[in-house]
């Protein structure tokens, strides 16, 4: 079992070219999201390894077996949609029982398939409705139990729940979830909502541009983003990226921005680097209003609290650059509106080349 | 409708719409009441110019005579094999065909779009395909009228548009499940358009019933004929049949009333099965109009 392989895989549409290159390795039962802005190639990868989509160049492998010229149905892959793609003229149970109807399998056993799949999904009760008598939701499993019900080595979920509401995607996510626990297959996953790919992903794989920008855990590209872009595509708020240079004193390399001076570690990559443009990365999450030990301050301009419950989000000026915090409120937000002074935890700070977007900050994780 | 919460113009403007859609109607039902009228109408006051919108001097006759006439009932027997048969031969080639030309996939599909479109604008004409269905022997042969209108480029121009307005998912859907073109066209886009198949069945199933010109060029025997060249050997035979001017003025019935009952004969059939697909029918005419 060596799950799905894509080696350099590459898709143009005459001259034009949308995917770059990718290469990815997906282990079986593992739970990869394709994550990116619009037009990245993240569906388009996704519809390659389906077969909807011809692969130009490079090598699309499940379980060690070529898939480039094997069609979609001998793939051994399903798909979720994007608008489910279910069949309106068929009831549920006819939806979920087509891709068996298809391929012969005997009547008995689709109409226990079929029952097996309702019970995982909720859906004994609907069996015989159409579509268009179900909620988004319930259409959205049954487009699952599409899937599932042909047991097939691979699932493609194509941004699948982002015609749902904001409060059925979360309840969605959380049944995807489960049912990829239940069942252990391998899963990839197409987004453009980091937080669902944060909340689903055993690994995330950023997308832009045609290109893998990242791949990782979750919370390794939260912590450690290797460039610029991943800094601000995982998170939400985005992390706060401030400009300015290096300098370096006695003590060390130091990154000036506007006012701000950040004690740099001391570090071979940092030096002879005076005057260097950097990008200064700082995770809203890690600001607090109320000094806490080893922290230094920022002087800030509030211009905007956005309250959030629990927490809330403050929209401040620093030195003529955007900065966002995200601090608790403990249910009261009165103390925040005279806020002029922010405390960031010097060892989550990330350093950036301005130049090239990469990440400078491999050990960047003390000094003020 | 409350006449208050319009404008002098507006009211102006309804009147007017009112007025004529009111003389369409009856520009178009007279006819209708005035044949019916007059097949029930004795000769005497047909040929004397009596009949204006009720029959006068109420009388069957005209109708025994046509009912009791062999060739009237081979000829209306004609016309459902050639209305059946000519309609499901229509759609098993435009189905097909308007799928195909409506897959992306399709090589050279520009090329047959606009090779289907131009027989629309362009045809060889009477005299060179009279030839063509001569020299396939396709002359006086049902099997040849019903195979050689089988193809209509509007409505396969009508059925294609409708397949490609169809979201692309379903087919992507299907073909994930497992299904090949075949079972992609009759699982899933097939009974996904049945408002278009109404539509287009309509259509062949109109013009069959009421084909004429073809059949009276292609067909010489009478035992193939269909109700329309009957209805027209009818017409011309009573009207220079000096004997039969005699006997008529006998029997109650003239050239005009027995022309007006085969008329009405003929209309029947459309009227019964017109109401069972009106509600797809209005839907269809729309079809390829908007873009949804």
């Amino acid at each position: 079992m060596s799950g799905v392989v894509l080696n350099k895989i590459v898709k143009k549409y005459g001259a034009l070219q949308v995917v770059h290159g990718i290469d990815l390795k997906i282990d079986p039962k593992e739970f990869v999201v394709l994550v990116g802005p619009s037009g990245c190639g993240k569906s388009t990868t996704l519809r390659m390894i389906a077969g909807l989509e011809s692969i130009t160049a490079g090598t699309l492998a499940v379980d060690d077996r070529v898939m480039n010229k094997v069609a979609p149905k001998d793939r051994d892959v399903a798909m979720v949609f994007q608008n489910y793609a279910l069949y309106p003229h068929l009831n549920v149970a006819d939806n979920i029982a087509f891709g068996l109807k298809i391929r012969k399998v005997p009547k008995a056993e689709i109409r226990q398939s079929v029952q097996e799949v309702a019970e995982i999904l909720g859906l004994t009760d609907y069996l015989a409705r159409r579509p268009s008598d179900l909620s988004g939701g319930q259409r959205q499993r049954v487009a699952m139990g599409r899937a599932i019900v042909r047991h097939p080595k691979v699932f493609l979920f194509d941004e699948p729940l982002s015609n749902l509401d904001a409060k059925l995607r979360t309840q969605m996510r959380a049944e995807i979830k489960r049912l990829h626990k239940r069942l252990g297959v391998t899963s990839i996953y197409v987004t453009h909502d980091q937080v669902e790919a944060m909340t689903l992903a055993d690994r995330i794989v950023v997308m832009n541009e045609g290109r893998i920008e990242q791949i990782g855990t979750p919370m390794e590209l939260f912590n450690n983003p290797a460039n610029r872009f991943v800094a601000g595509f995982i998170g939400s708020p985005p992390m706060n990226q401030l400009h300015g240079f290096l300098e370096a004193d006695d003590a060390g390399p130091v990154a000036q921005i506007g006012r701000l001076k950040v004690r740099l570690p001391k570090s071979e990559v940092l030096e002879n680097q005076n005057g260097k443009p950097v990008v200064l990365g700082i995770r809203p999450e890690h600001v607090t209003v109320d000094e806490v030990p080893g922290s230094f301050p920022i002087r800030i301009n509030l211009d905007l609290v956005e309250t959030l419950g629990s927490e809330a989000l403050l929209h401040t000026d620093l030195d003529g650059m955007t900065f966002v915090a995200r601090v608790e409120t403990l249910g009261e937000i009165s103390h925040l509106s005279g806020v002029d002074t922010l405390h960031v935890k010097p060892d989550l700070l990330k350093l950036f080349d301005a130049e090239t977007g990469r990440s400078l900050s491999v050990d960047a994780r003390t000094g003020t | 409708m409350n006449w208050n919460l319009y404008s002098r113009g507006d009211k102006f403007f309804a009147i007017v719409v009112s007025i004529l859609i009111g003389m369409f109607t009856v520009a178009t039902l007279y006819p209708f009441i005035y044949i019916a009228a007059l097949s029930f109408s004795s000769g005497f006051a047909a040929q004397a110019g009596k009949v204006v919108l009720t029959p006068i001097d109420a009388t069957l006759e005209a109708y025994g005579y046509i009912l009791k006439d062999p060739q009237f009932w081979v000829s209306y027997r004609n016309t459902f094999i050639y209305t059946i048969g000519g309609t499901v031969m229509s759609l098993a080639f435009i189905i097909p065909g308007a799928y195909a030309l409506s897959r992306p996939q399709l090589k050279g599909r520009r090329f047959f779009n606009l090779f289907i479109a131009f027989t629309m604008w362009f045809n060889a004409g009477l005299i060179p395909f009279f030839l063509n269905m001569r020299d396939l022997n396709l002359l006086d042969s049902m099997f040849g009228i019903i195979l050689a209108f089988a193809v209509n480029a509007f409505n396969v121009i009508l059925l294609r548009n409708f397949f490609e307005a169809i979201p692309k998912s379903f087919e992507e859907a299907a073909r994930m499940d497992g299904a090949n073109d075949f079972q992609v066209l009759w699982k899933v886009f097939v009974p996904l358009s049945k408002p278009a198949i109404a539509t287009i069945t309509l259509f062949c199933i109109v013009s069959r019933w009421n084909g004429f010109f073809w059949a009276m060029v292609l067909l010489q025997s009478e035992d193939k004929i269909p109700l329309q060249v009957f209805l027209r050997h009818t017409i011309s035979n009573l009207s220079d049949d000096d004997e039969f001017a005699i006997v008529q003025t006998a029997a109650g019935f003239s050239a005009e009333t027995v022309t007006a009952a085969i008329i009405v004969c003929s209309i029947i059939p459309v009227l019964i099965v017109y109401p069972f697909i009106q509600k797809y029918f209005e839907k269809g005419i729309l079809l390829g109009g908007v873009k949804e």
